[in-house]
């Protein structure tokens, strides 16, 4: 019942035996103790195990709840967790947003909600202020009322489009 | 408190000796927004917390079995199927730990021994090589229970008809200030006798009575409890334990296991939130008792959010009869509330938050006749714990919707009649404390002005109507007369300094707001100061992180600690310069002199000491150190609830919302959210803030979609997140506003004191007076769900 | 989670024959978000668990004969829904799609899943009823198709037979002046479990969609007959439910008092329950506002609008 996996996570090439009946979020905190994915309810809800995923022939980097994969189904992936939102130790625009608008409480709904901004913003640049709600709509926080992320993503965005622009 | 120095209301333009003080030459860092210091390491995953830790391949799984019945008598517990499977470990039931424990009232054990007296009790435990081994042993583990019959209205238990589910309840050992009524299943009552009802009644244009309900609420901290224990070979216990009160887990579980306190450890690195739910003793007790027996290998117990939502600590059910006399001019003349607290199988805080409820049972009003109970009531129902509030959100619930009501009644506006009635500097609470200096009339207007109290607005469609609501709040800290906390700061040769704490930053900030005070303090950039996370090892004494007193309690210790290295650096520098202590200052971490201009970084000097002009040395290593406990808590009487001062202070507030309802479908959109809280002195303005926000919201969830639903054999029935709902992204308010008011506490840093739990109180009386406001619909019993108002409007019966 | 083995066949014969074979003790797996839910909390227990997704067509989402759209069972409900045929000609299921969950959940929950659960709130359900959907399915025997009526048969029971699974959703040729709204009532504004849902397609009659032509809807007053009316319910009976004879009262008569009676007519085509999510009573109330909602958004002269300004969660 174990099946051996090739996968790429932040950038890092992996061959693992994982147990058909892990899930992805096991694999990254247990076997690459990439603890950064957080585990707040396996089962789908609460968006703390969010990690961006390109599966085989996508072009594009999803957002899902990594509690919702089974391992062996991530061979071939592509994976970025929170930890790989990081570049040469310079933070990610949204990182810095939720340092700078204060979005961050006990941290713990954090990662996942940055991954899941991180997707948002590059499906979608400028979303409105509706669009940032229900984009991270499965992302449950408990300490800070939601308000400050949503300041946090309107201002990452903001900076996006001045770089980009 | 220790008066010497440290504590108490630092004035910027105080003059010592004629020289301006040190504080008035440098700009300050209270008041300043710094960012939050462990920032960095949160949002790039970095931060650890318990779950995060590795312990290699040698940990072993913990998991607990249950009981599936809300009360019945134990007859056998079998576990030798369960031993006998391969992987497993230990298993340890109630006879291997049959002492009681327990924070105010010892009427717990770690593991139920003859009864069970809810659904979720642990009756035993397993450590196996993996989570799925231990998962089967408990499913060979086998259990006979004799169903015995259940409570689970608190009004119905507190009957003298009501099965007894604590036959022992007068042996158990318990706080003087706790008052158990043996032979019932009250386990606390508070009475508070004021005043002459009598008059008070016959001086009222209008008596008005109701019954308010408030359901079990979740706390969901968004990592669920977790902890990880660990046996040395000397017998030395470690616990790493996602924790708000490392060091009452130290106590408590010590004295159930009857272990020195010195041979167990709590490690308590970042925590995911708590709001209360991880402060006293849950599931640790189990992974120590686990971890005895296990061999040198470390233990882990994690809760799945199904077990985190009934079998850690819940916040407990209400009901509340209110009865208010009020004059024609909106004056409250008299106030008789029964509080009857579904305190659950066991007590842990329950008896102090009816002990709470009662000395502020008429809400933040002056009342001059007053006649108050609160019951803390046994029932088969989830342990009731402490949750951000500590009673408050219940409580209000039900005052600041009468209050409102019998303002309609009469014709008046509902905060013009707060503004009457609020307390006000020099009143006498209803234990006959004075009260101290506060600013809840300017949170009142503030909250008022910032929703456009009086003024409509266009509702967005059609079946839309608005309306807006207030309600106004207090709260004190709920404790023991004399929770300490203390505090040390080190110097490091670098000049930096390294504090070290006993409280824990469950994310409201403490680590940011203790650099701060430690920064202020001493005289160094926020920059160079590291606070650290908890090891009861290393780190000096808290009571706990609950009641919102770390700022003012914590901070005071802080600031104490800073000022007393500070001392001992200028003491060192006075004399190898041979100045006058008051003539030097440290500033940016150089210490100065006004009088030579001469300057030395703090480096030089804090490890190894000076050199006096002769070639010796004075000084040497820098450790500050501080301490705080409040000593003028008075008791009160038991017959009456009075007494010179019931507690340390009261963190006064109010709170306005609009709201938005469809008079169709009766779903409630809040617009908007003003806080408005009179926190003494902002340390740091916007983490003030985002608690305000934080707990709003927070409170809004509650209001409109929480609460444990039961079946009739009291199994909870929503025990996760797709039936148990909480406030999302979409579902918060469209807009907050949040108002400090800086009326200074005496004895609080800089005049601090706690805004940690305050701003989720009034939220839900103030969204159901709202949507009273917009429909004429009044929900009594909490959550305000769209069906409720939806059968109001409709006049169907209520759900 | 107890142990269990993961198998991913490669043909439909194989993955029909693991079906059968396990009978008992296997599950077949397309997103996982029912399955593994189900699993975690042990009230379904396979050794086996068989992942269909990557079987060929399982994914796609293709132009099938006579201008049918075929939907490959294994789609995610937001590929469905960002599909610019299901938007152009689908805008109702693309609605229904949008409406489960979470956007990170429905990048693996799936349309064909949501079908197979048989849960009577799944939110595509309505959707799929209304456009006519059949269902294809393989099984020991060969494939075969059933209208999604007909596959319904109550809460987690589907007519699909030992070793069958669900390979595609068949849509019919969408009338390019249809206009439907599906609309939820959750606990929460959007992402819950539907208390109540309705999806409502009106059709005027206008000639049959072409894939490779772009142009949609022309203009053209709204007055014009109604060709026919499709209502469907979720959340308030065994199955989703349609209301049929609501559709014929509307087909009659859209004027408002029409659309009353329609709503009316569907409240009481509904057989919903108590349960902790919402009463019967509410759910009946809630059918009639929705649907009303529903019908009025669709009848709206400007309405290529396909969401209600709010009917509920799904705004
Ligand atoms: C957090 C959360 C929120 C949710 N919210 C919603 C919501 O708002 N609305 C809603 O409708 N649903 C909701 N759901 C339920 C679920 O996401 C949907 O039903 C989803 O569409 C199921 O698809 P899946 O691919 O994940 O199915 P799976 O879990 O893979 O399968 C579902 C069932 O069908 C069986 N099965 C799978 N594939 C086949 C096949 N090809 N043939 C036959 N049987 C098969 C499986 O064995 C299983 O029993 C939610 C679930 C979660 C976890
Ligand atoms: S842990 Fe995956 S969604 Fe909660
Ligand atoms: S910051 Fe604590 S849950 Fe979001």
């Amino acid at each position: 019942m174990s099946h051996t996996i090739a996968l790429t996570v932040n950038g890092e090439r992996y061959r693992l035996d994982v147990a058909a009946h892990h899930t992805l979020l096991q694999v990254l905190r247990e076997q690459l103790v990439l603890t950064g994915t957080k585990n707040g309810c396996e089962a789908g809800e609460c968006g703390a195990c969010a990690v961006l995923i390109t599966w085989p022939g996508a072009e594009r980097a999803e957002p899902v709840n990594s509690c919702m994969v089974l391992a062996p189904e991530a061979d071939g992936a592509e994976i970025v967790t929170i930890e790989g939102l990081i570049h040469d130790d310079q933070l990610d625009p949204l990182q810095q947003a939720f340092l700078a608008t204060g979005a961050t409480q006990c941290g713990f709904c954090t990662p996942g909600i940055v991954v899941n901004a991180r997707a948002l913003l590059d499906r979608n640049p400028d979303p409105t202020e509706t669009e940032i709600r229900e984009a991270l709509v499965g992302n449950l926080c408990r300490c800070t009322g939601y308000i400050r992320i949503i300041e946090a993503v309107k201002m990452a965005a903001r900076v996006g489009r001045e770089v980009v622009g | 408190m220790s008066r010497e120095q440290g504590a108490g209301i630092r004035n910027q333009e105080s003059v010592d000796g004629g020289r301006p003080s040190a504080a008035a030459r440098r700009p300050s860092l209270i008041g300043a927004s710094p960012q939050r210091i462990e920032g960095r390491e949160k949002v790039t995953g970095a931060a650890t917390y318990v779950d995060d830790m590795q312990f290699g391949p040698n940990l072993l799984h913990g998991a607990l079995k249950r009981s599936p019945v809300a009360h019945a008598l134990i007859k056998r517990i079998d576990v030798s199927r369960a031993k006998a499977l391969p992987g497993v470990r230990v298993i340890i039931t109630g006879e291997d730990f049959p002492g009681y424990t327990g924070l105010y009232l010892s009427d717990r054990r770690i593991f139920a021994l003859d009864r069970v007296r809810f659904v979720g009790e642990p009756v035993a435990a397993v450590a196996a090589d993996t989570p799925e081994i231990a998962a089967h042993a408990l499913e060979l583990i086998d259990v006979a229970y004799e169903p015995q019959p259940c409570v689970f209205d608190p009004e119905f238990g507190a009957s003298p008809e009501a099965p007894l589910l604590h036959p022992e309840l007068g042996d158990y050992a318990c706080q003087p200030f706790i008052l158990p009524q043996a032979g019932t299943n009250i386990s606390n009552w508070f009475k508070v006798r004021k005043g002459d009802m009598a008059q008070g009644w016959a001086e009222a244009d209008l008596v008005y009575e109701h019954k308010y309900r408030v359901p079990h609420i979740q706390h969901v901290p968004m990592e669920t409890h977790v902890c990880v224990a660990q046996q040395d070979v000397n017998a030395r216990i470690t616990l790493w334990s996602s924790s708000q009160s490392p060091f009452a887990q130290r106590n408590l579980i010590a004295k159930a296991l009857h272990i020195s306190h010195s041979k167990l450890r709590v490690i308590t690195p970042h925590v995911g939130g708590g709001f209360g739910s991880k402060a006293g003793v849950s599931i640790e007790g189990a992974a120590v008792g686990l971890a005895m027996h296990a061999k040198g290998r470390p233990v882990k117990l994690r809760m799945t959010r199904e077990e985190e939502f009934y079998t850690t600590f819940v916040r407990q059910g209400l009901v509340a009869h209110i009865k208010m006399g009020m004059t024609r001019d909106g004056r409250i003349t008299a106030v008789q509330n029964r509080f009857y607290w579904d305190g659950g199988a066991y007590t842990e805080y329950g008896v102090n938050i009816t002990r709470a409820a009662g000395y502020s049972g008429t809400g933040p009003y002056f009342v001059p006749n007053i006649h108050v109970d609160s019951y803390c009531v046994y029932t088969n129902h989830p342990i009731g714990g402490a949750m951000r509030g500590f009673g408050m959100p219940e409580i209000h619930w039900g005052i600041e919707q009468h209050i409102d009501q019998m303002a309609h009644q009469l014709g008046l506006d509902p905060m013009q009649v707060r503004l009457t009635n609020c307390l006000k500097d020099g009143q006498e609470t209803l234990t006959g404390m004075v009260m101290h200096p506060t600013g809840l009339s300017q949170c009142i207007q503030k909250a008022a002005d910032a929703i456009g109290w009086g003024k409509p607005s266009a509702p967005s469609g059609a079946h839309k109507r608005r309306g807006k609501g207030l309600a106004a709040m207090w709260k004190a800290p709920a404790m023991p007369p004399n929770p300490g906390s203390s505090a040390t700061l080190r110097m490091n040769e670098d000049g930096t300094a390294t504090v070290s704490i006993g409280g824990v930053d469950i994310g409201q900030g403490a680590l940011t707001a203790m650099a701060q005070l430690a920064a202020e303090g001493l005289g160094v950039k926020i920059a160079d100061v590291r606070v650290n996370t908890v090891d009861t090892d290393f780190s000096p004494y808290e009571w706990q992180t609950v009641a919102s007193r770390l700022t003012w309690s914590m901070g005071n210790a802080v600031l104490q600690a800073a000022e007393n290295a500070r001392r001992q650096i200028l003491q060192t520098v006075a004399e190898a310069w041979h100045e006058h202590i008051d003539d030097l200052d440290i500033i940016d971490g150089q210490v100065v002199s006004y009088t030579t201009e001469e300057s030395r970084p703090l480096r030089d000097i804090v490890i190894y000491g000076m050199q006096r002009p002769d070639g010796t040395w004075i000084g040497g290593p820098v450790v500050g150190q501080g301490h705080f406990m409040p000593e003028y808590v008075t008791p009160l009487d038991p017959e009456t609830g009075q007494g010179p001062r019931a507690v340390v202070h009261f963190t006064t507030g109010c709170q306005a919302v609009e709201v938005e309802v469809d008079d169709e479908t009766g779903e409630v959109q809040v617009l908007k959210i003003v806080s408005a809280y009179d926190v003494g002195r902002a340390i740091n303005p916007d983490m003030v803030r985002t608690q305000m926000e934080g707990g709003a919201v927070q409170g809004m969830s509650t209001a409109l979609l929480e609460g444990i639903i039961f079946d009739s054999t009291g199994v909870p029935r929503n025990p996760n997140f797709t039936d148990y709902r909480i406030a999302t992204a979409v579902d918060a308010p469209l807009e907050t506003e949040n108002i400090i008011v800086e009326v200074p506490q005496d004895d609080g840093p800089f005049g601090a004191r706690g805004v940690g739990e305050h701003p989720m109180v009034p939220t839900a009386p103030a969204i159901a007076n709202a949507v009273y406001h917009a429909v004429g619909v009044r929900v009594d019993c909490m959550p305000i769900t769209s069906e409720k108002v939806w059968a109001a409007l409709a006049g169907e019966p209520a759900v | 989670m107890q142990p269990f083995d993961y198998v991913v066949p490669k043909s439909h014969a194989e993955a029909s024959a693991l079906l059968v074979e396990g009978a008992g003790i296997v599950r077949p797996l397309m997103g996982g978000t029912d399955l593994l839910i189900r699993m975690r909390g042990g009230f379904v227990r396979p050794e086996r668990v068989i992942d269909l997704k990557g079987l060929p067509g399982m994914c796609d989402i293709r132009p099938g004969e006579q201008g049918w759209l075929v939907v490959g069972a294994a789609c995610t409900m937001n590929q469905v829904a960002l599909h610019p045929l299901v938007q152009q000609h689908y805008d109702l299921l693309a609605q229904a799609c949008n409406a489960v969950a979470s956007y990170q959940l429905r990048n693996r929950a799936t349309v064909g899943g949501n079908i197979c659960n048989a849960s009577p709130a799944a939110d595509t359900a309505p959707a799929l009823y209304c456009l006519d959907a059949l269902l294809e399915i393989c099984g020991p025997g060969g494939a075969r198709r059933a209208p999604i009526a007909e596959f319904f048969l109550g809460p987690g029971k589907t007519a699909l037979r030992p070793g069958e699974f669900l390979t595609a959703i068949h849509l019919p040729p969408a009338p390019t002046d249809a206009c439907g709204v599906f609309s939820k009532l959750g606990r929460t504004k959007i992402g819950d479990i539907s208390m109540v849902s309705a999806a409502v397609l009106v059709d005027y009659g206008l000639p049959i969609a072409d894939f490779g032509f772009t142009e949609t809807r022309t203009s053209h007053t709204r007055q014009s007959t109604i060709r026919h009316v499709r209502i469907t319910l979720g959340a308030v009976g065994p199955t989703p439910l349609r209301a049929t004879e609501a559709e014929a009262a509307l087909a009659l008569d859209p004027s408002p008092e029409g659309v009353k009676r329609a709503a009316d007519l569907a409240a009481a085509a509904a057989r919903p329950i108590d349960d902790i999510r919402a009463s019967a009573a509410y759910r009946r109330a809630m059918v009639a506002v929705l649907v009303r909602r529903g019908i009025e958004a669709a009848l709206a002269p400007s309405s290529s609008v396909l969401r209600p300004a709010s009917a509920g969660g799904a705004a």
